[in-house]
């Protein structure tokens, strides 16, 4: 069912006392073509896991345990497990964007200002797709392009020709091209207007039904990822404090600071009121506070909060998980965190 | 209307001359960055200008600033008119302060947050042993406290909300008049947002202060603006106040604009969408109405001759053909939601 498991992740930056803790004991799973959203604000660790697991983590970064596991389903419908922190350089190569690609957030860096845009898809398609001659690949590229609504004389541009919005349809393109089973996107829309975004993420939505791959989509925009995810992790000081599916998540956060990130967006509708949000900043990954990251921006922080990290704990019967001692009997849960979870929605 | 405006901007236009094109078809160009704006910003209340990048937001805050002098148009300050063209007095930087997006950028990297404030305040001729009481005034004025805290330390040891409240307090220390904040929350994290949003807020019902706010969230603008214009490539779209324009849109673009916004509040809002092609984006029509070529509801009229502001409510405008008889929000909302053609 997963295609990826990623069990106990840890990631520090430096070395022994001096090391930062970007990312502590992370689980996640990741279902086949499923979409996975990973919300967090910057320093919260979201791209470093992600680079941890896909082994593009760079020095000072190391990982400093865990496992994770990519289940590749091969053509004749079996499944092999890749261990991805022991597989070589060879075996990763194979591996990486014919089984997971990723999308980054800045398309205008991630493309080569001096050549053209077809010169991406050709060296791709040539070094994995060797079967393919030069017109095949052409047909291809023109095929991937229309993909995501972009006509095929975008091939002979430079990247700097194009709008940030045909970028990033580019870049998206070009993580499909060879049909991966999981396709990361790191703040993708972040850079982009919201109409662009909307567009964007409509067409991922619509790509994702036809192929069936699955997708990690991290950003800091929860709303957006309400839309767009089945399921949400919410990160905070490199730790998972909560994840439930989208719309528990949403209508009925069980950890005080997925409640402050949606108060944090001012809504659409309704009466105009003053919104509290979260008080104080991020938290500083070299001066975490003991006890729980969370506790000094904490409405509800008691004594324990200080002193002990609460463990992700299953609240409910849904397969929730939460990282808050608020749910461990020590006193009534605030009603705030206890709201009850609404019927589907029609959609 | 209630108080006489501060700052009052009469049709504002700014035009660039660029070289477009590459390679042997290289000619001159002209970009219509703004064209024809007007707004007045009265004490006690917050505007909004509210539009996506390229649209001219931006321009139109210096022109206010006057660090871009506008091609034509006229400026008011305190009710008399500014003689543009000539070198911007200082007194009229003292009235008019200028917020930018990213505080990192806006503050000398090498100096103490103390002196980068201080420059300011000394620029503006205080005396020096008026330096600490008018510095902790402003600090505590956008809730640094304690000043000295924050006051002795450079600026990347602080976070970007911090530095962000810095860059207000800078602005706000010489006394200023009028508050034009472009951008000022978009850099910064989702949960240290909404604190700099309740400053700016509060500095306009507490302080009196003029405040232009420019953004491209318009979920935003609804929660602190009184009102809200919206701009698309140059021009004022449409405009009211914040909460009309948003709940009530009559202009396409502006509906678009909001179609386009995360809400998960409203999946509906999922297939009302209106998609426009990527192409038709990059051109911005030179006759008629700008918005005609990526309009859902385009008419013969929109692509010959451009619409005038027409009144859709008490307080509400909107320059699209559709509202020249008046009351019509309704048959844009409905053409809006009828069929969607990806041209």
């Amino acid at each position: 069912m997963n295609v990826l498991e990623v069990r106990d992740f840890s990631i520090e930056y430096g070395l022994e006392e001096a090391a930062v803790h970007a990312v502590r004991h992370v689980d996640l799973d990741v279902v086949r073509s499923s979409v996975l959203g990973i919300a967090g604000e910057s320093g919260s660790g979201k791209s470093t896991l992600v680079y941890g697991f896909t082994r593009l983590l760079r020095w000072p970064g190391v990982v400093a345990g865990g496992s994770a596991v990519l289940r590749v389903l091969e053509d004749d419908g079996t499944e092999r497990d890749v261990d991805l922190l022991a597989a070589t350089e060879r075996e990763l190569r194979e591996i990486r964007w014919s089984q997971i690609s990723i999308v980054l957030q800045s398309a205008l860096s991630a493309l080569n200002p001096v050549r053209r845009i077809a010169k991406e898809f050709d060296e791709v398609l040539r070094v994995h797709r060797s079967g393919l001659d030069r017109h095949a690949r052409r047909a291809r590229a023109v095929e991937l392009l229309d993909m995501v609504g972009l006509d095929e004389d975008r091939l002979d541009r430079f990247p700097h020709e194009l709008s940030g919005g045909q970028r990033q349809r580019i870049m998206i393109a070009l993580a499909l091209a060879l049909d991966p089973q999981l396709v990361i996107m790191d703040e993708p829309t972040t850079a982009l207007d919201v109409v662009t975004q909307r567009e964007i993420v409509d067409q991922l939505f619509e790509l994702r039904q036809r192929l069936g791959f699955a997708m990690i989509f991290i950003t800091h925009d929860l709303s957006l990822l309400v839309e767009l995810a089945d399921e949400i992790v919410v990160m905070y000081a490199g730790e998972i404090v909560e994840r439930a599916s989208a719309l528990e998540l949403y209508s009925a956060p069980r950890h005080p600071y997925t409640l402050g990130l949606i108060n944090s967006f001012p809504p659409m509708h309704g009466e105009r009121r003053e919104l509290v949000g979260l008080p104080g900043s991020p938290a500083d990954l070299a001066l975490l506070p003991t006890g729980c990251s969370f506790h000094p921006r904490c409405a509800w922080a008691m004594e324990v909060c200080k002193t002990a990290s609460p463990k992700a704990q299953p609240v409910g019967d849904t397969g929730r998980l939460v990282a808050c001692w608020l749910h461990d009997g020590i006193r009534e849960v605030p009603v705030e965190l206890r709201r009850s979870v609404p019927q589907r929605q029609p959609l | 209307m209630s108080e006489s405006p501060i700052l009052e901007a009469r049709s504002l236009t700014r035009y660039f001359a660029v070289r477009a094109g590459g390679g042997g078809r290289r000619h001159k160009r002209l970009v219509r960055a703004v064209e024809d704006v007007s707004l007045s910003l009265r004490p006690s209340r917050v505007t909004a200008v509210v539009g996506e990048s390229g649209s001219g937001k931006s321009v139109l805050a210096r022109m206010l600033a006057r660090i871009v002098t506008p091609t034509s148009g006229e400026l008011m300050l305190g009710g008399e008119a500014v003689a543009l063209g000539t070198k911007r007095p200082l007194e009229y930087a003292r009235q008019v302060q200028l917020v930018l997006q990213d505080p990192f950028a806006s503050m000398n990297p090498v100096h103490l947050v103390r002196h980068n404030l201080e420059r300011a305040l000394l620029i503006h001729g205080t005396r020096r042993d008026e330096l600490p009481t008018r510095l902790e005034g402003a600090m505590s004025r956008v809730a640094l406290t304690p000043p000295d805290g924050f006051l002795d330390r450079f600026p990347h040891e602080l976070s970007g909300g911090q530095l962000q409240r810095v860059s207000i307090a800078r602005a706000l220390c010489v006394e200023p008049k009028v508050l034009l904040a472009d951008e000022p929350v978009s850099m910064l994290d989702v949960s240290v947002r909404l604190g700099v949003l309740n400053l700016v807020r509060s500095l306009a019902v507490d302080e009196r202060m003029a405040t232009l706010y420019i953004t491209h969230d318009i979920a935003s603008a609804r929660y602190i603006a009184d009102e809200t214009m919206v701009m698309y490539a140059g021009q004022v779209v449409e405009r009211s106040n914040g909460v009309t324009l948003i709940d009530e849109p009559a202009h396409p673009y502006t509906q678009l604009l909001i179609a386009s916004v995360p809400d998960p509040m409203d999946p509906t809002s999922v297939s009302a969408r209106v998609a426009a092609d990527e192409g038709a984006r990059q051109g911005v029509a030179d006759v008629g109405c700008r918005f005609a070529p990526r309009c859902p509801s385009v008419m013969e009229i929109c692509r010959s001759q451009e619409p005038p502001a027409f009144a859709v409510a008490a307080d509400h405008e909107s320059k699209c053909w559709r509202h020249r008889d008046g009351n019509v929000a309704m048959a844009v909302s409905v053409a809006a939601h009828e069929g969607s053609p990806r041209a």
